[in-house]
């Protein structure tokens, strides 16, 4: 049953239950028809023996069989049915006195005044045979009935209710395999639209005629389509402006390549283009890596969440400063560092996070003019990065953490991938990021949405 | 050939400046939309290379309005967006031909020539004058046959007056179109390169209009 469709399942516990049904009904109505039957017919049978006790029997003698013998014979062709009754009367010593020269004859004397018994005549037959004494008492009258006649009357009477019952129960399963057949047409569809549907096929599932308990199904199902709709949408449009951001550097290295190439004896010429061209190296092998990172916080921030914690800002800033430090030196920056909190959430990863800081004071450092000085600000709630000497333009601010957005005419190489990091991670923890112009630098702050 | 390259990525700039003016071109690069849309406004030059993706104004739009002001020197534009529409677009508002990123200095150089070449009525890949024949391409020179190695700028102006046939052109005009920005040009740059012009090709290739110019004329 296991594998059989939800219709078919129906059909065969329905088929099932009817039969079970009808089958209980018939025993139930043979067993009421049968009690009605012998009800009927031992009234019948104990008035014609009461009848037959209240006459005079005293007269009786030989001849008189023979007469009634006469007699019952041209009753018995007259009646057009054969009840299957049979009569005897007995004297006290259990001799037959008479019979009606049929079934009677061979009823054995086996008195049981008032009552009835079934008793075995011919050898074979089955007869219920009341018995009585006379009025005047000296004879004991019989009266039976085969009990396969009265077995026949209720069989019929049986088969009367029963045949149209079997027959209504054939229209009634045709009737249910053909509701249940339509009703789950639209479920059939369903499955033949999914199945037919190639890889690539998105649209929504028509929930037309979905029946009420399954529409919530539907719904969810196109609910679900909808959002890998989008998760892809999405990957393919990473994927287009990565392969497009790809395209710019390429050009560098190729045109750069060429000038190697065709520099000939010029040795400075050639030194100039290897240099750029190594440049333009360092430069693609970061957006690689940047554009790696995203794709990771964006479709794996689910499995950073597991190692949530306290984040220990102290340690990732000295590493940080470890990493940059040659950097800052070159530019004479110094950075400073204060913390005097958890930061923008209390619970996070410590790796995201880092990321966060890493990517700022990446920015805060290439962007920062010699000699200027950065400020790591970690309170409660908050994180924000100062870098003094620099302004962005005002209309820019507000696309600074696009992917691959670059304020015009930058000098600095960059892949415009860092702050979309950036807010990326600050968003999955339901945090803002803003820019500003402040102070005569440039001020980044990440802080929890209230 | 004084060519106008407006791009902003500094190494791809930098690249086509150096490459372009090794293999004979005069190269200004401008990085900004607006710097580069004044230069054409002020300078003649033989072709301009434009990326579309620029700070302070988009190269489509400098294309559109240069256009409008009947600027019709042959434009290239270069394209990081691989996309047909963006061709199509580029084109439509004036653009003679697109090269999409990555692209290679040859392919640049090879556009260059073809466009500068029909901006000058010629449409053969090698100009013919008299006994001369110049390759654009290969920047060699041929007379009956044999090879006659110039000097680039040499080289340029031979070009210059091969594309200018049959007309005259003035000291200044050649001096704006075979310099660029960043060079020195001294006072008698010009009479020096005809001057050697003649030595190598003979005394009556180039003939001196009296106060006006210099002029190639057909035979």
């Amino acid at each position: 049953m296991k594998k059989l469709s939800l219709r078919l399942r129906l059909i065969v516990y329905f088929m099932v239950i009817s039969c079970v049904v009808w089958l209980g009904a018939g025993v139930f109505s043979w067993l009421e028809t049968k009690e009605k039957v012998d009800e009927f017919f031992d009234t019948y049978q104990m008035a014609l023996a009461r009848q037959m006790a209240g006459a005079d029997w005293s007269g009786l003698s030989a001849g008189a069989q023979k007469i009634t013998d006469k007699m019952l014979k041209h009753v018995h062709n007259a009646e057009e049915e054969d009840e299957a009754i049979g009569f005897a009367i007995f004297d006290r010593n259990g001799q037959m006195v008479f019979h009606d020269n049929e079934n009677g004859k061979g009823f054995g004397f086996l008195p049981a005044e008032g009552s009835f018994i079934r008793q075995i005549v011919d050898g074979d037959d089955a007869w219920r045979i009341v018995w009585l004494r006379s009025a005047d008492g000296k004879f004991y009258i019989a009266v039976g009935q085969e009990e396969e006649y009265r077995a026949e009357v209720v069989w019929d009477m049986a088969e009367e209710f029963m045949l149209p019952w079997a027959l209504g129960l054939l229209v009634l399963l045709i009737m249910i395999i053909g509701i249940l057949t339509r009703e789950f047409r639209p479920l059939r569809g369903l499955a033949e639209n999914l199945q037919k549907r190639g890889s690539g096929d998105l649209s929504p599932l028509d929930d037309k005629n979905i029946p009420s308990e399954i529409l919530p199904l539907v719904k969810a199902m196109n609910m679900q389509l909808s959002r890998i709709e989008g998760m892809i949408a999405g990957e393919r449009r990473f994927v287009a402006d990565a392969a497009h951001e790809l395209r710019t550097p390429l050009t560098a290295l190729q045109v750069q390549l060429e000038l190697a190439e065709m520099s000939g004896d010029d040795e400075k010429m050639r030194a100039e283009a290897l240099t750029k061209l190594q440049k333009g190296i360092e430069r693609s092998a970061r957006l690689v890596e940047q554009l790696l990172v995203l794709s990771k916080v964006d479709t794996s921030l689910g499995v950073y969440d597991e190692a949530k914690g306290l984040i220990d800002w102290k340690q990732i800033l000295a590493d940080l400063k470890a990493d940059y430090a040659s950097l800052a030196e070159e530019k004479e920056i110094e950075i400073k560092a204060n913390v005097s909190g958890f930061g923008p959430v209390e619970q996070g990863s410590p790796l995201l996070w880092g990321l966060v800081l890493r990517n700022l004071l990446d920015n805060a450092l290439k962007y920062s003019p010699q000699g200027a000085n950065i400020k790591i600000e970690i309170t409660d709630g908050a994180l924000q990065v100062f870098n003094s000497g620099v302004s962005v333009e005002e209309g820019a601010l507000a696309h600074l953490s696009e992917r691959f957005f670059r304020p015009a005419g930058q000098k600095v190489s960059g892949s415009g991938l860092g702050l979309s990091i950036v807010r990326r991670v600050a968003e999955s923890s339901a945090c803002k990021v803003c820019f500003e112009n402040a102070d005569g630098g440039f001020r980044v702050r990440v802080f929890k949405e209230e | 050939m004084r060519i106008l390259l407006i791009e902003d990525d500094p190494l791809i700039g930098d690249g086509l400046k150096i490459g372009l003016e090794k293999l004979g071109f005069s190269v200004d690069w401008f990085t900004d939309g607006a710097e580069g849309e004044e230069a054409l406004l002020q300078t003649p030059y033989a072709a301009v290379i434009l990326d579309l993706g620029l700070p302070k104004k988009d190269g489509l739009e400098i294309l559109q309005d240069w256009r409008r002001q009947n600027k019709n020197e042959p434009v290239l534009i270069l394209t990081a967006r691989g996309d047909v529409d963006q061709r199509i677009a580029g084109l439509n508002s004036g653009a003679d031909d697109y090269l999409g990123k990555p692209f290679a200095l040859k392919e640049v150089q090879a556009r260059l020539n073809a466009l500068i070449r029909r901006s000058g009525g010629q449409a053969a890949a090698v100009i013919k004058y008299k006994d001369i024949e110049f390759n654009p391409q290969t920047r060699k020179v041929l007379q009956n046959g044999k090879e006659i190695v110039l000097a680039p700028k040499e080289l340029a102006l031979l070009e210059l007056l091969l594309l200018n046939k049959n007309r005259v052109l003035s000291k200044e005009v050649i001096e704006n179109k075979i310099y660029s920005w960043d060079e020195e040009v001294s006072s008698n740059a010009v009479e020096v390169h005809i001057h050697h012009l003649r030595k190598k090709l003979g005394k009556d290739v180039v003939k001196t209009v009296n106060k006006i110019g210099y002029i190639l004329e057909d035979a």
